[in-house]
């Protein structure tokens, strides 16, 4: 008997969607504890390659059933909703098949490897009348969303100058980006492994500078060696008197993801591996006083930071947290038939931007033919 | 015989190709494509190496091909569930399915762990032999138990379908050179501080040479074969004697702190019942403070090798005393 779920979003009455699972890897864990939770899905089905790995997430989770064909599984299982978590060069034929069988889909980033593909599917789902949604969970984050509220409501005034970074150790020994025996499949994307986390720059990025007229992309090779494509992108977007820099390196340490937003009135910067977020803004107590009240929040924020860092490891809270409010905010609108949290224009601007980053390696800056 | 070692650049994979070569066999060895790792065993004129990855079942079908039998030791023990499960679960996976496509061979010796066994349940001082308690497939007790007792489940599974022998070998701590740390002792901060959690725990000790002649007994026993057998030592030395010994030899000798089991079992009682009962479970413990875990590697028990000596007809060429000495040898 399937365990009764009370998780958020609960509603009385309301329909509940028949959600599968394709992909039982590492990121599918967030996805299916969400999905163990909320009341609005059922889980007809995950399913994996592996028969054991389908098995284990099927019997973990709770799952109707476990398939190691995924075309069984939408054939059998008829889900509303299917979630494609498989390594990113298989989104597109998943994904398409997916549409053709009549579900919606929430892909994985990305969902597609160009902007043309990206456009292709999208005329697929509108013609099948199903939502194609990509994953854009790090928007939800706390840190981010409080940005978010801080622009909107003036104070940090007009975005002047954005940075997102992205430090990660992908070339590591030991890690699985670094493994030759097994090369991960995202080396098979047209930036190699470090396309994967392209899109979560551009998206972060576009969320605060939505238009761009002028890109400028550094692609670099640090550490040699012919698995990597690339391990290094500093990259200049331009949007009139506004810029953007868009930064992943994975010859610094330690490894952080940051998001610092300049405006014309104060500044703000979110640490969405340790949960954090600092303000600076002017404060109440004037002009002559604002940086010292401005320096001793930050203190404060940062000791609270560290007790909440330390909380959020034990109760394992990770940086995925903005997946949840994402998948809530997306279920809720698939319920009720309005526009999902993230929409055509997010997902093409991402796809556009990614693009124009990769048609600029070793070019002059490239125009805004894209641009969103 | 010609056998395929996989994990054949491991620890006890390594001892296995010797041994299997010391007594008559070829050897075709199983090492990653890239792998560097230096094996005086591996080279050797009766040892092919097959440079393939078990996670991908590329070259498999061929690695398999006019071998007798396949000593299976490959396994991933550390990293979170998903990449165990890729170096351990899905590698058995693509393995079994290469026996199944080349035809041969029709044997196969599963290297499995003790930490299959459910420790939580069974009383203390109680015999932990083969016909024991396993620890439930869910919830996982943590990534390695679980792991293993999936890949032990396919052996078995796959071996009954394809009518093949089989033996599930189920090594206790296996020791021996630059290995002579076990967690069963307790933590490891470094090599110069110890905290150790209990005296009197009995450890199901096998060292690396005796595991290794009982794998290759394994394989050469006359079938069919439908086999689980734990792979421990006659002599078995207490957590107290086996660390005088071990520190005895070591120099610098690391300092040691004794926590004792009452204790070390009541404070990690108390932090369950917390998380139960203040954080409906989510928070994540240090493993010495989960029962399950706790108990698993201190819990004193009792441990027989009967099978081993009845079915195999082994007995350990090296006691505790020679098995150390070899072990510290430069």
């Amino acid at each position: 008997m399937r365990r009764r779920k009370s998780g958020m979003g609960s509603r009385v009455g309301a329909p509940v969607l028949r959600v599968a699972v394709i992909g039982t890897g590492r990121i599918s864990e967030e996805h299916l504890r969400f999905l163990a939770t909320d009341p609005r899905t059922s889980l007809v089905g995950v399913c994996d390659l592996s028969p054991s790995l389908a098995r284990y997430a099927a019997t973990r989770f709770d799952a109707g059933a476990a398939f190691t064909d995924y075309a069984e599984m939408l054939t059998t299982a008829r889900p509303d909703v299917v979630h494609v978590l498989t390594p990113p060069h298989t989104h597109v034929a998943i994904l398409r098949d997916c549409l053709m069988a009549g579900a919606h889909v929430i892909g994985e980033k990305p969902v597609a490897p160009t902007l043309e593909d990206f456009e292709t599917l999208w005329s697929l789902s509108r013609a099948r009348g199903r939502r194609l949604i990509e994953d854009h969970n790090y928007r939800f984050n706390r840190p981010i969303l409080r940005i978010e509220e801080a622009l909107r409501a003036g104070r940090l005034g007009e975005v002047r100058e954005l940075e997102v970074r992205m430090c990660l150790a992908i070339r590591e020994k030991g890690g699985r980006y670094a493994d030759e025996n097994l090369p991960h499949p995202s080396h098979r994307l047209p930036a190699g492994a470090l396309h994967e986390f392209l899109t979560h720059l551009c998206y972060l990025a576009l969320r605060f500078v939505p238009t761009w007229d002028a890109v400028h992309a550094t692609w670099s090779k640090c550490g040699g060696g012919s698995l990597f494509a690339f391990d290094d992108l500093d990259a200049l977007v331009l949007s009139g008197p506004t810029h953007a820099r868009l930064r992943f390196s994975s010859t610094q340490s330690p490894d952080c993801f940051t998001v610092t937003v300049r405006g014309t009135r104060g500044w703000a910067e979110a640490d969405l591996f340790q949960h954090s977020l600092s303000i600076v803004e002017p404060r109440r107590v004037g002009q002559q006083l604002s940086p010292l009240a401005n320096q001793a929040i930050r203190g404060v924020a940062l000791a609270g930071a560290a007790v909440a860092g330390l909380w959020n490891k034990v109760m394992q809270v990770t940086p995925y947290e903005g997946l949840a409010t994402f998948l809530d905010r997306t279920y809720a609108a698939l319920v009720t038939g309005e526009d999902p949290p993230v929409g055509y224009d997010d997902m093409r601007g991402a796809a556009a931007l990614i693009d124009a980053l990769l048609q600029a390696r070793g070019e002059s800056p490239r125009t805004a033919a894209g641009s969103a | 015989m010609r056998l395929l070692v996989t994990g054949a650049t491991g620890f006890l994979g390594r001892h296995v190709v010797g041994e299997a070569l010391r007594r008559g066999h070829d050897v075709r060895a199983v090492v990653r494509p890239s792998s560097t790792a230096e094996a005086p065993e591996l080279d050797h004129s009766r040892v092919e190496l097959a440079r393939v990855d078990l996670r991908s079942k590329r070259g498999l079908v061929e690695a398999c091909a006019n071998v007798d039998a396949v000593l299976h030791l490959a396994a991933l023990k550390s990293g979170d569930m998903y990449a165990q499960y890729s170096g351990t679960v899905v590698a058995t996976e693509n393995l079994l399915e290469a026996m199944v496509l080349a035809g041969a061979p029709r044997r196969i010796v599963g290297v499995s762990s003790f930490a299959v066994y459910d420790y939580l349940h069974k009383r203390s001082r109680t015999v932990l032999d083969e016909g024991s308690d396993l620890e439930p497939e869910f919830p996982p007790r943590d990534e390695y138990s679980h792991t293993k007792l999936v890949q032990e489940r396919l052996i078995r599974e796959h071996a009954e379908r394809q009518n093949w022998d089989y033996v599930i070998l189920r090594p206790g701590i296996v020791y021996g050179p630059d290995n002579l740390w076990t967690a069963r002792l307790g933590i490891s901060a470094n090599e110069r501080r110890w905290l150790r959690i209990g005296w009197l725990a009995t450890l199901p000790l096998s060292y690396v040479e005796n595991c290794a002649e009982a794998i290759v007994l394994a394989a050469e026993r006359p079938g069919p074969l439908a086999l689980t057998i734990n792979v421990i030592d006659d002599e078995l030395p207490t957590q107290a004697s086996y660390a005088r010994e071990v520190l005895r030899r070591l120099c610098p000798r690391p300092r040691s702190r004794t926590l004792p089991w009452p204790a070390m079992r009541l404070l990690a009682w108390c932090a369950w019942v917390t998380n139960r009962m203040g954080l409906k479970g989510r928070a994540k413990l240090p493993a010495i403070l989960i029962p399950a875990r706790l108990h698993a590697r201190f819990k004193p028990l009792r441990y027989s090798n009967r099978r081993l000596h009845e079915s195999l007809g082994w007995s350990p060429r090296y006691s505790l005393a020679e098995a150390l000495e070899r072990s510290l040898r430069p």
